[in-house]
């Protein structure tokens, strides 16, 4: 029988990142069309929430405890941690976050697997047939492995996750070191403005460019994303202009994001920018240029001040809500 | 002093729109003229910055066929002291795997403090090739780098690595590979003298066998993944333009975000 | 001299979002190969490509948001100097061993053609600079090269070509100013006028008589005066139809002192000297144009494809189709001879006059007409200075003017071809 082992990620509040979910539903799905095994496995510093919750996916869960960091847990050993669980897996997946592609990239030099990376969907054919973004959106590839195994990363947002019918069991284990790997140790942690959630992982983007204008024009952005329950993001132009962190930029050398809906406001949706967000579901944008570059795959473009459209739209988003 | 060795790799110009695949769905290199990956020349720009401030040299290594000498090239007047190519007609097609295991290989033969990269690539390898590197040559990793302290009496390295809510400082001994980000700092155009220095810097080719990896197991032949078909994403519905005053537009951004359910 | 801030930081490069901008007729942030005109690749070497890229980009990305201001307020871009020198493109035309680059004539035309792309004005300071400084080049004495070229190689100096006067303008042997050898000086009187740089300058190549009675070709000599001196005034600054930030000077010598060691060559040298000089000058001004005609291609291009009327873009419309394509043919065939004259002259061609006269004449003819057709193509708003061609236009009417007239060029061109040179 084919076995499929889900390799959860912790956050670094000890509870189960939000990607994890949606990977083990996927999972789960995979299974059962392939009628396979499957199971979960997490490392944390204390992991019994992470496993539970992920037990709500799984039928079975592995809660490996490794108190030798102060919370986080490095890749390093989190790869160390799982190698022999994902030994005897015969497909692991995983979350493509940045620790998870490390922690994918480990894995398949220490077993020697194929990897197909940054899945937009995955579905069963005799083993995984994953589809993949190239070239920024303008093709879907599907692909599969050559042999009987290897390792899937999953983006955020393309299942939804759904709790399975009846929880999981949880079983600790400690961690054995499977692997030597070279100690990464972590002196400080920094948090810098109000960045929350990986921006990856949002449903709702509301992001601003270079015609925000400034730090202060950012707050309108910051009020539309809460209003809709969303996350701020950002065009490089803004971020090179030190109006947010780069952790928060979308595009060729920031993040790729497939939210339901980009809002998009003083962004020109120039190339570099598109690729990042082209295959949200649904992308509006304001922008007073009627000839910039995202009028013409925005499916609603508003051309106009965005500080004047921008404030309407929360007063009427406002007054909806009552 | 330092040495650093810095992976570059050539990928299509993403922004010259031409990318494509062949008819057995690999990457068309040839499509678009090659520019060194957008993520590499900002690692490349750390080291080059370090070498500046502590002394040293810089070697750019490169697993690529079409394109490699042109981002070598490109290095080297930008600064690099010297270059190595892996090239051989048996890598075209390689997978994660088989990149990982002749960049590690040629990575045995070179002398350095400090292995640096740019995370991902944007001809989608997927940003977890070198976190493989590292394990195949037992070295520390550190990803998503945005600044690199290198501390050469200790021997360790010190490393900002960018997480949703800021960054963790990490700290590692040398020799350490570090994948890096666009928030280490803009590349340098290469100066006119930097150009025309690089006629003269070694460039040293290696082929399957001087790696002793000619035995099929790395390669397109030993591809652990396949390519079976590529489409294009369902077009969109065409762009629906809103003009007039501000409250009207609003009640009509508003209502389309309702028809979707999005509020 | 000009002390230079060399302390200019590694100019870096935007590999983030295009933004194309209609006033500097530019990408805010240049891509490089995706904008890299592929014109002329098969002769180039690669090392020329990429020098040619490198200037490219510089330009596009610092040079061309300035173009519109340096013409507007008519001021010389000290920063542009600055950048120049700072990424060693002054120091294409010099000798290695003086700190140069050693680059050949089709080298710096490339730097001077990219440019010229996004600034004429801008583009004209690396064609002075190479201009006068040939004499010394082709003709100083090895204490003389070893005393001025370093300086000029790394941009600390600016040097002027002082050569024309009120009365004497294309009839070039028939100058006035007065070299008189006085034991070990010689002492100048005269002036000269259109002197492009002439008040900016730290050296200014000057060209006076010193044999009156001589044969016409062999009454001049030339010489390296170091400004300020005594006897040396900048009378007036000329208001100009086009490259508005290039100050052209009137200079007025009185009794103005020069060492004899600061004549290039030998007495009655000067006039040959100036027509060795413009051999290898004229393709600069041709890459100018050749330059100027390229940018204004790209803005009407570019405007014709975004610009809709009867409900399509005037692209569309085969009249103005039509006209787009016989720019670029005009942009392209002068710049292919320009690179071909540059190959004929660096290998010393017997005919090298020739070519010089011929690439200047049709680059010239090629940006005049091609920034005249870009104001047509993009119609009122070609006449006003929202977009750049109007700029570029006024730019383009000096190629046919400086070193040496169109009418000038066909003579040379006549001359050779009718064997009478």
């Amino acid at each position: 029988m084919t076995s499929i082992l889900v390799v959860g990620e912790a956050t670094a509040d000890g509870g189960l990142s939000r990607i994890s979910t949606e990977v083990a539903t996927l999972a789960r799905t995979l299974a059962g069309q392939a009628g396979a095994d499957i199971s979960g496995i997490v490392v944390a510093t204390d992991p019994t929430v992470a496993a539970t919750d992920l037990a709500g996916y799984l039928p079975a869960v592995t809660a490996i405890a490794d108190p030798a960091e102060a919370d986080h847990v490095a890749p390093q050993r989190v790869a160390s941690a799982v190698l022999e669980a994902a030994r005897a897996a015969d497909y692991i997946l995983l979350g493509a976050s940045p620790d998870g592609r490390d922690v994918a990239g480990m894995l398949s030099a220490l077993l020697g697997r194929g990897v197909l990376v940054n899945a937009v969907g995955v579905d069963w054919d005799d083993g995984p047939v994953v589809e993949m973004s190239a070239f920024g959106g303008k093709l879907i590839t599907r692909s599969r492995f050559a042999g009987g195994s290897g390792i899937v990363t999953v983006r955020p947002t393309v299942v939804t996750a759904e709790p399975a019918a009846e929880p999981g069991t949880v079983t600790a284990a400690s961690a054995e070191p499977g692997a030597d790997l070279p100690a990464v140790t972590v002196v400080d942690r920094v948090a810098e403005a109000s960045a929350a959630a990986p921006i990856e992982e949002a449903r709702i983007i509301v992001a601003g460019g270079r015609g925000v204008g400034s730090v202060d024009g950012f707050r309108l952005v910051e009020e539309l994303a809460e209003a809709l329950g969303g996350a701020v993001g950002a065009s490089r132009a803004a971020v090179d202009s030190g109006w947010i962190p780069y952790s928060q930029q979308i595009g060729q050398t920031g993040k790729i994001v497939k939210p339901r809906l980009y809002l998009a406001l003083g962004i020109s949706g120039a190339i570099q920018h598109k690729v990042g967000m082209q295959t949200a579901e649904t992308i509006v944008a304001v922008n007073r240029d009627p000839d910039a570059p995202i009028a013409e795959f925005a499916d609603l473009v508003v051309v106009g001040d965005l500080f004047a459209v921008g404030p309407a739209i929360l007063a009427e988003l406002r007054s909806r809500s009552g | 002093m330092l040495r650093i060795v810095v992976l570059i790799k050539p990928v299509p110009d993403p922004a010259s729109a031409a990318e494509r695949l062949t008819p057995d769905w690999r990457l068309d290199r040839t499509a678009a003229p090659p520019v060194i990956n957008g993520n590499d020349e900002y690692a490349l720009e750390a080291a080059l910055k370090l070498v500046e401030a502590h002394g040293g040299e810089i070697t750019v290594l490169t697993m690529a066929g079409h394109g490699a000498t042109d981002v070598t090239r490109k290095a080297l007047a930008m600064g690099a002291t010297r270059g190595v190519i892996v090239t051989d007609d048996a890598l075209a097609g390689s997978d994660a795997v088989s990149t990982a295991r002749v960049l590690a290989a040629a990575l045995r033969e070179l002398e350095y403090d400090l292995v640096f990269a740019g995370i991902d690539s944007s001809d989608g390898v997927g940003g977890l090739v070198h976190a493989a590197v590292a394990t195949l040559l037992g070295l520390p990793y550190c990803s998503y780098a945005a600044r690199i302290e290198p501390n050469l009496e200790a021997r360790t390295v010190r490393v900002r690595r960018i997480s949703p809510v800021g960054y963790d400082v990490l700290e590692a001994p040398m020799p350490a590979l570090v994948a890096g980000t666009q928030a280490l700092g803009e590349p340098r155009y290469p100066s006119l003298k930097g150009i025309m220095a690089a006629r003269s810097k070694e460039v040293i080719t290696r082929s399957l066998a001087d790696l002793d990896l000619a035995d099929g197991s790395v390669g397109g032949r030993a591809s652990t993944t396949q390519v079976l078909d590529a489409k294009q994403p369902p077009a969109r519905a065409a762009t629906r333009v809103v003009r007039g005053a501000p409250d009207e537009a609003a009640r009509e951004v508003v209502a389309f975000l309702a028809e979707r359910r999005l509020i | 001299m000009v002390p230079l801030n060399r302390a200019v930081s590694p100019v870096t490069r935007g590999t983030g979002e295009r933004h194309w901008n209609q006033r500097h007729g530019c990408y805010d942030r240049a891509c490089v190969t995706a904008t890299s005109h592929p014109s002329g690749t098969a002769r180039l070497t690669e090392e020329q490509l990429l020098l040619r890229d490198a200037v490219r980009v510089l330009a596009d990305e610092r040079i061309a948001p300035r173009a519109a201001d340096i013409d507007r307020s008519g001021e010389f871009p000290q920063d542009v100097r600055e950048l120049l020198a700072a990424h060693d493109i002054l120091a294409l035309p010099f000798p290695e061993e003086h700190g140069g680059l050693g680059a050949d004539l089709l080298t710096v035309c490339l730097a001077i053609e990219q440019i010229s792309r996004a600034c004429a004005t801008s583009g004209l300071i690396l064609a002075v600079h190479e201009l006068a400084s040939l004499p010394i080049v082709l003709a100083g004495t090895p204490e003389q090269q070893a005393r001025w070229l370093p300086d000029l190689a790394a941009g600390r100096a600016l040097i002027a070509f002082a050569l024309t006067e009120a009365e004497a303008g294309s009839d070039a042997a028939a100058i006035r100013t007065r070299a008189t050898r006085d034991g070990d000086d010689y002492v100048i009187n005269g002036s000269k006028r259109f002197i492009s740089q002439g008040s900016v300058a730290d050296l200014v190549t000057v060209f006076a008589v010193t044999d009156p009675d001589a044969d016409r070709h062999r009454r001049m000599s030339c010489f390296i005066v170091e400004v300020p001196a005594d006897g040396f005034r900048v009378a007036r600054i000329e208001h100009k139809m086009g490259i508005r930030g290039s100050p052209t000077a009137e200079l007025e010598f009185t009794d103005l002192r020069v060492p004899a060691a600061n004549r290039i060559g030998d007495e009655g040298d000067g006039f040959a000297l100036a027509m060795r000089t413009f051999e290898r000058s004229r393709p600069g001004i041709a890459a100018q144009a050749v330059g100027i005609a390229q940018g204004a291609l790209e803005v009407a291009a570019r405007y014709a494809t975004e610009r809709r009327q009867f409900g399509r873009p005037i692209a569309d419309f085969q009249l103005v189709a039509g006209m787009l394509a016989d720019m670029d043919a005009a942009t392209e065939s002068a710049r292919q001879l320009l690179y071909t004259a540059c190959l004929e002259i660096e290998s010393g061609a017997a005919d090298a006059g020739r070519w010089s006269a011929l690439c200047k004449l049709v680059a010239g003819d090629a940006a005049m007409r091609v920034t005249t057709d870009a104001v047509q193509v993009l119609g009122g708003y070609g006449y006003i200075d929202e977009f750049p061609v109007e700029r570029m236009m006024r730019d383009a009417k000096i190629t046919q003017l400086y070193e040496g007239t169109q009418q000038i060029q066909r003579l040379v061109v006549a001359r050779s071809l009718l064997g009478r040179d």
